[in-house]
């Protein structure tokens, strides 16, 4: 039966540990869960005595149409009525509190995990998708945590206190009123059997959806200008479709859930009725019991039905959960290796020992790959695009990890250093810039976090930015919007520059860093970026050639490998692959308009 | 909003009849119930007890059925009611002039278009199902209680406006407190996307301690603002509920006197008493409802907000000309697909929304069909923005862009942009494959089309080195090529659609000179007019004119022999990449 179970798409295999993991975020709030627990009882309880104390008003006082001890027993009930109340209250209060925290946890969780995920992971996912699970999928959990666990608990205390009472009533008749139990579990079985599944569809076709919406909205620039609109709302109009199916089913088949449980409850109304009816005619059991049974089946189901309209979302709350367990427990960036220390003092010589890497298995991008830079050393790399020199910068800051060979600073080799401090101690300036939301003051302190005011604006000043700057509207705190519009590629580089002249690294990577700024600026910053330089190693991709031209070696890759490498003299005098590549750039810039 | 509903209307009208008939099974239960007791078990009548058990359970299915059935209507209204409000919001957000996404960022336009979305469907299905189940037992309870005992029941009705009062109160907080959770939520969510889009630099920056503080504090005050609202509702309720049972009290003790004055029968009490109970449990189910509709409200405005957005891209109509659809035709005659365009600039001012200084100013400039302008210029003077001007991203605040002689903006921007081919500065490309990405230029275009662009674009033989050539499938931002490896497919893209008009806007920095110079030179192949931003002098040059741009004025235009002779800045620009002796090489 469980196998058969399991192989219906590992429904019950996925189900209670999710549900435990679930709960180990819960249990952290011990001492309030308790509380809530024991307020829950208490308003349960006072729930069932509320009616009983009303049952014993008419009975003892308005039936006899004696009213002496009315008064007594209303001041008992107000008080009954009052503590339920404040039970309630206190209950909700807390529950909401411990939900709420729980749900921020996770999503805290959600945050550290993507953080610890090497950058591999990101190439393959898309951001809405991965986003969709920060909110639509926790927003699920978050849903049933604020209900469905006062739910739960007042459901099974209510469903023991009845059972027991019942039990105790009539043996028999309680044997007939379970009968329906089976039938109720069977149903339950094939029902979410299904729904599990469909939810699950649900929520990966809203992070589909969603994953779709974020691409086509970044880049609506080329959508406009292509003129995609419709392509783009046909493919919306698709992938919205198929979450309408699958949200549909899912709810079609959840809410199945709730009717099941009042037919059978209205079931067991005719069961207890027909067959102790029956019993009566035989004298087996009294009709008052027949009654009190007839009411109590009914009480007696309440609490499952309870749980039953719970169960949608319940059933949505582990698919989603699921969904974000997926991404916490995906691989991480691998731990730093045993014994690995923190970088120290970094004097800066880089060596590259026979290096091979390959980000698809079978095409590599790096192909033994050997050079040394003495510390304090200007390194250039030249070459093709798409010949590796990317990749050789993201494979000493650790963000891959090579397939063969070693490299080494100072002397040392980088997988015995720990990662953070070996990028803390190398600074990046990238060709695509990225800017965060927030003042261009705090743009550039990024570099470094402690930096005063003084120090953000004299490294603006070093990087030819100041000047840009100080024409905005607010001057430095401008706020940057994060489509970046106002402000161009090349300032965005002038202010990536800014920040890592205040971070100060011991190692510097330059990858197209002035790219898309102009050669007069250029000229302007160039000065800056070699005070920068001087005394730190530093590697710097352009294809500018009066950057490079001052490197103290440059290295040339084709196709991932390092097939010349010198000064640019030296280059120049071979012939090569260099030569020819700076005589096409200066034959162009010759050649003038033909 | 709720004209989204209206093709739905006969599916939620059958799905609320059915409601209602599950509703009846279930009021009728207890009567059949008392019938058995009455007429079967006391006078020990089994014919009478199996007849009736019978019709309870023949009832109870029904219910069951009509149950299942409104399941599907129910869930068919809400599911095709969430679709077409989707729907509706991204095809408005399609039409959006690219202006207005500054205003609306992409986190805030997803969160909308999927949290919010099922926040509403999720109150339209509920309201299928239970949501009128509770005002309906409200409101036949209080009706039964009425025509029992005028007075008793009176007790019961003065107690509804306070209820109603209350209820109404935690609804409108309710709202207010939910729309900033979900504008809470939007800010999360960006911050998420913005953590996902920097990560390689939060990565090798070491900040990720600064990085998830801020996502702390925005979670933080997400969790406070969820709880705030969440409570206001669900702490109303036991109070709500106390009201109720003062109510009873009040029932009992009236209700003695009542009878000790001979005015009511004590069943008339129980009765009344039992119906005010019933009322009480559905008043259990209201916090659940109010929640429901509180945040639906909340959610439905910020969906309005984006449907209502009505700013569109406008064309403006040239005159005399009718205000029918005809008239677009009108306004986009056929144009020669391998012929260039003329563009011209008159007099062209333009500023960035919010920005005080304008970025470009007074431009005035004619490129003939077919030539090639290369336009240099410092950093921040304009070039992309001129660029942007012509594919109508954003309009000029004075002045005219002009294609063929006719002002942009009295064109469809279909038409207009059916011509264009334009590589932005900031590479974009999609998930999918080298393939779908090139074919966003045309749709219709044959492999050979394909391999002769990406040709071109000096693209083809990397792309037949992937793994799996023009089907290898590409990451969201084309990560696992290289910058200039996406700049080339970009400039393929544009290629492919045998463009009249060609923009670069500096989509080869990426290049060595070399490829550059291969894929300059392939473009002489095309006919069209090209405009190319470019740093490079060795670029430049091969142009038919050059525009130099300076602070948002256009500084000079000219051959580059003319430039030599008379603009200075030119021969700074050309001193900065070839030395002094450059200068005068020309």
């Amino acid at each position: 039966m469980a196998d058969r179970g399991g192989k219906r798409g590992q429904r019950p295999k996925q189900w209670v540990p999710t549900l435990l993991r679930i709960w180990s975020y819960l249990a952290v709030h011990k001492r309030l869960l308790t509380a809530i627990f024991v307020m829950t009882a208490v308003s349960s309880t006072l729930g069932l005595l509320g009616p009983y104390l009303l049952g014993r008003a008419i009975d003892d006082f308005f039936v006899p149409g004696d009213y002496k001890g009315l008064v007594l027993l209303i001041l008992v009930l107000g008080a009954s009525y009052i503590a339920q109340g404040a039970a309630g209250w206190l209950q909700n209060f807390w529950m909401i509190g411990v939900a709420q925290r729980t749900v921020a946890k996770l999503r805290a969780d959600l945050f550290d995990a993507l953080h610890r995920l090497p950058i591999a992971y990101f190439t393959k996912r898309q951001h809405g998708e991965l986003m969709s699970r920060m909110t639509s999928d926790i927003e699920n959990v978050s849903q049933t945590l604020n209900s469905s666990f006062i739910q739960l608990i007042s459901s099974l205390l209510t469903f023991a206190g009845m059972l027991g009472l019942m039990i105790w009533l009539s043996p028999i008749m309680t044997l007939i009123t379970l009968t329906i139990v089976p039938v109720m579990f069977a149903g339950m079985r094939w029902i979410t059997n299904r729904t599990g599944r469909y939810f699950k569809e649900t929520q990966r076709n809203t992070g589909a959806l969603n994953g779709f919406v974020e691409e086509t909205l970044s880049g609506q620039r080329i959508v406009k200008s292509f003129s995609r609109e419709h392509a783009v709302i046909d493919e919306f109009m698709a992938k919205n479709a198929r979450l309408r199916e699958s949200a549909y089913r899912a709810q079609v088949y959840s809410g199945f859930i709730p009717k099941l449980m009042n037919m059978l409850n209205n079931m067991s109304f005719a069961i207890v009725a027909g067959a102790g009816g029956l019993l009566t005619l035989k004298g087996i059991v009294s009709v008052g019991i027949i009654v009190t049974f007839a009411e109590y089946a009914r009480q007696f189901t309440r609490p499952l039905n309870d749980l039953a309209n719970q169960f949608n979302t319940f059933l949505s709350a582990v698919a989603g959960a699921e969904r974000v367990f997926e991404v916490i427990d995906e691989q991480e960036e691998t731990v730093d290796e045993r014994g690995a220390v923190p970088i120290g003092q970094v004097k800066g010589e880089i060596v590259f020992d026979n290096v091979s890497f390959s980000y698809e298995p079978g095409v590599p991008t790096i192909e033994g790959a050997s050079f040394r830079a003495a510390a304090g050393e200007m390194i250039a790399l030249v070459g093709p695009t798409g010949a590796g020199k990317t990749t050789i910068v993201q494979l000493l800051a650790r963000f891959y990890e090579p397939d063969s060979g070693r490299i080494l600073i100072d002397g040392r080799d980088i997988r015995g250093i720990t990662r953070k401090s070996l990028r803390k101690a190398m600074g990046f300036v990238p060709q695509d810039v990225f800017l965060f939301e927030g003042t261009i003051r705090e743009n550039i302190r990024y570099g470094r976090l402690d930096a005063t005011d003084e120090e953000v604006e004299q490294a603006a000043r070093e990087a030819n930015a100041h000047r840009f700057i100080m024409k905005l509207p607010h001057g430095y705190d401008t706020m940057l919007r994060q489509d970046g519009s106002g402000i161009s590629q090349g300032q965005r580089q002038l202010l990536a520059i800014a920040r890592m002249i205040l971070a100060d690294p011991a190692i510097l990577v330059l990858d197209e860093a002035t790219s898309s700024i102009d050669t007069i600026t250029e000229l302007h910053i160039q000065e800056a970026l070699y005070r920068l330089m001087a005394g730190r190693t530093s590697i710097v991709i352009a294809h500018r050639l009066n950057t490079i031209r001052r490197a103290d070696r440059i290295l040339v890759l084709d196709r991932g490998r390092i097939i010349e490498q010198g000064s640019h003299e030296e280059l120049m005098a071979l012939s090569g692959f260099y030569s020819s590549l700076v005589r096409s750039g200066q034959q162009a810039a010759f050649a003038g308009s033909e | 909003m709720l004209k989204y509903l209206k093709p739905y209307r006969l599916a939620a009208g059958a799905a609320l009849i059915l409601m209602l008939v599950e509703l009846v099974v279930e009021l009728w239960h207890p009567v059949l119930m008392a019938r058995i007791i009455d007429e079967g078990i006391l006078p020990r009548d089994t014919g009478a007890v199996l007849r009736i058990g019978a019709w309870m359970t023949l009832l109870a299915l029904l219910g069951f059925a009509s149950g299942i059935v409104n399941s599907y209507f129910a869930a068919h209204v809400s599911q095709g009611f969430a679709f077409d409000v989707r729907a509706g919001m991204y095809e408005r957000v399609q039409t959006f002039p690219y202006a207005v996404f500054s205003r609306f960022s992409a986190a805030t336009l997803m969160t909308r278009m999927t949290s919010d979305v099922t926040q509403v469907q999720n109150a339209v299905f509920m309201s299928l199902r239970v949501m009128m189940r509770a005002p309906l037992i409200m409101a036949g309870g209080l009706f039964m209680a009425l025509a029992l005992s005028v007075r008793l029941g009176l007790i019961l009705l003065l107690i509804s406006p306070v209820l109603f009062t209350v209820l109404v109160w935690m609804m409108n907080r309710g709202f207010k407190l939910f729309q900033a959770v979900q504008a809470r939520l939007d800010r999360t969510n960006g911050l998420l996307r913005e953590n996902l889009l920097g990560m390689r630099l939060i990565k090798a920056m070491v900040r990720y301690a600064r990085e998830r503080e801020r996502f702390m504090q925005a979670n933080e005050d997400l969790m406070t603002r969820t709880i705030s609202a969440i409570r206001v509702v669900e702490l109303t309720v036991p109070a709500l509920l106390m009201v109720m049972n003062v109510g009873i009290l009040l029932l009992l003790w009236f209700g003695s006197a009542e009878v000790q004055a001979g005015r009511a029968e004590v069943g008339e009490i129980v009765a009344v008493v039992n119906y005010a109970m019933r009322i009480m449990a559905a008043f259990s189910m209201l916090s659940w409802i109010v929640t429901s509709l509180a945040r639906a409200r909340a959610s439905a405005g910020r969906i309005t907000e984006v449907l209502k957005t009505e700013e569109k891209e406008t064309t403006i109509r040239t005159e005399g000309s009718a205000e029918d659809g005809r008239q677009e035709q009108a306004a986009s005659p056929p144009f020669a697909p391998d012929e260039g365009a003329e563009i011209a600039f008159e007099r062209v001012t333009f500023r960035y929304p919010g920005m005080a200084d304008p970025a470009l100013e007074r431009i005035s400039f004619t490129v003939r069909p077919g030539q090639t302008a290369a336009i240099l210029g410092a950093t921040g003077s304009g070039k992309s923005s001129l660029i942007q001007l012509i594919p109508r991203l954003f309009d000029p605040d004075e002045g005219a862009v002009r294609i063929d002689g006719r002002d942009v903006r009295t064109c469809d921007p279909e038409w207009l942009r059916a011509q264009i081919g334009y590589a932005p500065q900031e590479v974009v490309l999609f998930s999918g494959t080298v393939r779908d990405n090139l074919l966003w230029g045309k749709d219709d275009a044959t492999r050979e089309e394909i391999v002769e662009a990406a040709r071109a674009a000096q693209i083809h033989e990397t792309i037949m080195r992937l793994p799996d050539q023009y089907e290898t499938m590409l990451g969201q931002k084309g990560v696992n090529l290289s910058g200039g490896q996406k700049q080339r497919l970009s400039v393929a893209r544009a290629l492919l659609r045998k463009p009249r008009v060609l923009l670069l806007d500096d989509s080869t920095s990426a290049l060595d000179a070399k490829t550059e110079a291969a894929l300059l030179a392939a473009l002489k192949a095309y006919r069209c007019t090209i405009l190319l931003v470019t740093q490079k002098i060795s670029a430049a040059m091969q142009a038919d004119v050059i525009l130099i741009l300076e602070d948002g004025r256009l500084h000079a235009m000219g051959t580059h022999e003319e430039l030599l002779r008379t603009s200075p800045l030119y021969a700074r620009i050309i001193r900065s990449q070839y030395g002094e002796e450059a200068a005068h090489h020309g």
